[in-house]
């Protein structure tokens, strides 16, 4: 037997040994300093007055917390619309960026790439760009898509897109989903292609039809995509505020502020201590949420 | 050799002994002001006025202009550390004042300046604080006020008169409506235009509550309680829900305003008294005679709203050069000097100042003249706590026309976020 580097290296060197933490501990300290002990000395500043109005600062308890969670001001809303938002486009992405990546992975045949590059362009525009750009779109009056709802005979939806407080927070859902969803097929797209086609084959010849294989091949072994894909979606849509600012900035009225919009607002009138009470919150959400849907989603070992 | 060196060396000492003294001597003649100001508040015609006045007494002003998004922030630290510049400018309004820049501690008392009695009091009460003139208000602000704008030839063709009264007005929108006129235009969607009809109608509020400002300001009063206000919210609700505002006013804007009121489809726009000549501007075909104007009447208002805040100059206590600073005021308020800023200002109608030669149109002139006794200051200004929250208002009004809310919720909002920013402030009224 001759020298083998890899039996070698593994006899000389334990590969599960611990490093010591003097290793880490640049790294660490680096991070402690710059990214823990100021995240940590943001969430005391949530139990403060601290606002720009004064120059003191005084520790006042759960006062924040008491009034974002008090029922008469708008911040329950803010909550439920955050939430609201992130489950309906974590839906409408992951679906329809799968039934696209499945279509451009088999159904379709001729000008793939060209397919893949137009539904992928909304990604690569400015969220700005996209708000100001559907703004002018959904106008109720003179907006290019309720002038071509007229057009075609149906008046009747043709609707206030953005200002009827009733739809609101859906179209700009919509507008989201439109510009975010080349980014989901994207991902599915390249899930997609890890799967091994002899799986598929032998499924055909075993005799199952196009759904069996779906969800007895596809679905199992794409879970691994559409975990990340979910965690994506939902970290982006908890911390949702661009879209938003830059379509309805809130509202008609309260319709459509979310958790960041209510932050962004907060700093900017001044009120630190209550953006800061926010923007904890919605730390601790992002957290609890992230760290589920990971467990959530996570391959189970396989039992024997 | 050296002896050479030390006759050289005291030769270059000697010139720069000189030179030195010779640059003191010159910095002592030459005085520069340092004057920083939004960009927004700074004219041609001052700055003109700045270099006539750097002819007349060699004192230089040197303008350091800041964007206005930026302008706060820079000023406020710039204050705060010390280093602000020897003249800065400012919005005046009492709230403005103490909260935003400390005034008394920063600003010099410039009571006793020549111009001090001449600049119109109400004018003068915005940069006053416990009775000593911290600012000169160097803008117009009296002859710039927010009112109805109308389409003459429209309400000649449907018989209509300018309304004295909130029934009046409703009935006058209801004929234009259904003759098939929009009544008004009301640009929703940028979050601060309708919110005018509310704070503005100030005079009217303390026509019906005498004293009420005061109650208000020392907590002893709350917006919630107040009838008059309740009418006037209730009554614009009342107009949006009637379509006196047309389709789409939850998506119209202010951009659009001029486009919007060009072809005669819509009678009537509340805007600034200015409105005609930006129309004539955008459509030279459009005269800004074929326009008149009325005071809001929600609430039966008839008092003219006078908004007396404005870009005011003040000096900064820790000013090395108090006295040029204040020698440049003085020129900036002579009346040959006034005259000049207001007919270089193509948006200006009048100055704060008696004796200036105004550029009102005779009609606007004979309107302003009818209400030189009926006017007030408007509620933003002097209400603490209102301007502050502008653009919330404007959400609850918002959230009242869809009917999330009601008048009466919107009055609330506002007593919360006042009594929120009152404790931030450590205002002693509210604790």
């Amino acid at each position: 037997m001759g020298w083998d580097p890899v039996l070698k290296f593994g006899s000389t060197m334990k590969f599960r040994s611990r490093y010591p933490i003097s290793f880490a501990a640049p790294a660490l300290v680096l991070y402690g300093v710059f990214f823990i002990l100021p995240s940590l000395g943001g969430i005391i500043y949530a139990f403060t007055d601290w606002s720009s109005y004064s120059d003191e600062v005084n520790f006042v308890g759960l006062k924040n917390f008491v009034k974002i969670f008090t029922p008469g001001e708008h911040y329950l809303g803010y909550f439920s619309n955050t939430f609201l938002f992130t489950i309906i486009t974590i839906i409408i992405k992951t679906v329809v960026g799968l039934a696209l990546a499945l279509l451009l992975n088999e159904g379709v045949k001729k000008f793939v790439n060209l397919y893949r590059v137009m539904i992928y362009v909304p990604v690569v525009l400015p969220m700005l760009v996209v708000g100001l750009m559907f703004r002018s779109i959904l106008n109720p009056a003179t907006g290019l898509f309720n002038t071509f709802l007229r057009a075609i005979g149906l008046d009747v939806i043709a609707m206030s897109w953005l200002v009827d407080p009733h739809i609101a927070l859906y179209s700009i859902m919509f507008v989201d989903s439109w510009k975010g969803v080349g980014y989901i097929m994207v991902i599915l797209l390249a899930g997609l292609q890890t799967i091994p086609k002899d799986y598929y084959e032998a499924a055909k010849v075993d005799g199952a039809n196009g759904w069996w294989r779906f969800w007895f091949i596809t679905l199992p072994l794409l879970m691994p995509a559409l975990s990340i894909v979910t965690v994506l979606n939902m970290l982006y849509g908890l911390r949702i505020f661009d879209i938003i600012y830059a379509t309805t900035n809130g509202g008609p009225g309260y319709a459509t502020e979310v958790l960041q919009t209510g932050i962004f607002k907060a700093f900017s009138q001044g009120q630190y201590g209550l953006g800061t009470a926010l923007s904890s919150i919605l730390f601790v959400i992002l957290l609890i949420a992230g760290y589920g849907v990971i467990r959530l989603l996570e391959p189970k070992p396989v039992q024997q | 050799m050296k002896k050479v060196f030390l006759k050289s060396f005291v030769a270059v000492a000697a010139i720069t002994v000189a030179g030195l003294g010779a640059s003191t001597a010159f910095a002592d003649a030459k005085v520069t002001l340092t004057y920083q100001v939004d960009a927004n508040w700074i004219k041609d015609g001052e700055r003109q006025l700045a270099k006539k006045f750097e002819e007349q007494t060699g004192i230089a002003i040197d303008f350091q202009i800041v964007p206005a998004d930026q302008y706060f922030n820079v000023l406020k630290t710039k204050l705060n550390t010390g280093e602000a510049t020897d003249l800065f400018g400012g919005q005046s309004g009492v709230t403005d004042l103490t909260l935003n820049y400390n005034v008394e501690k920063n600003a010099v008392d410039l009571s006793n300046e020549p111009w001090a009695k001449q600049e119109d009091p109400i004018v003068a009460a915005q940069s006053t604080v416990k009775g000593k003139l911290y600012g000169l208000t160097y803008w117009d602000t009296l002859g710039y006020v927010w009112v109805v704008n109308y389409n003459k030839a429209t309400f000649k063709k449907f018989g209509l008169e300018p309304p004295k009264t909130y029934a009046e007005f409703k009935a006058l929108c209801q004929k234009l409506k259904d003759g098939g006129v929009q009544p008004l235009y009301e640009p929703v969607s940028d979050g601060w235009h309708h919110v005018l009809w509310f704070p503005e109608l100030g005079p009217r509020y303390e026509q019906a509550t005498p004293g009420l400002a005061d109650k208000l300001n020392t907590n002893k009063e709350k917006f919630a309680d107040d009838k008059t206000m309740l009418t006037d919210l209730t009554e614009l609700k009342e107009m949006f829900d009637l379509g006196f505002f047309g389709k789409n006013a939850l998506s119209d804007t202010f951009a659009d305003r001029t486009k919007a009121m060009s072809d005669g489809k819509i009678a009537m726009f509340m805007a600034q008294s200015a409105f005609p000549q930006d129309l004539h501007k955008d459509y030279p075909n459009i005269s800004p005679d074929d326009w008149g104007v009325f005071v809001m009447p929600l609430a039966d208002n008839q008092l003219l709203n006078i908004n007396p805040a404005g870009p005011t100059h003040f000096i900064y206590s820790g000013s090395k050069h108090v006295a040029e600073a204040k020698q440049y005021l003085d020129f900036l308020t002579k009346p040959e000097n006034l005259q000049t800023y207001l007919d270089s200002e193509p948006q200006f109608f009048t100055l704060p100042f008696p004796g200036v030669k105004t550029k009102f149109s005779p009609e606007l002139q004979a309107f302003m003249d009818a209400h030189k006794d009926a006017r007030g200051v408007v509620y933003q200004t002097q209400i603490n706590y209102v301007n502050a929250q502008w653009m919330d208002i404007g959400k609850d009004v918002t959230a009242m026309f869809t009917g999330t809310e009601s008048p009466a919720d919107v009055l609330t909002n506002v007593d919360k976020r006042r009594s929120d920013f009152a404790q931030a402030a450590k205002d002693p009224n509210w604790k």
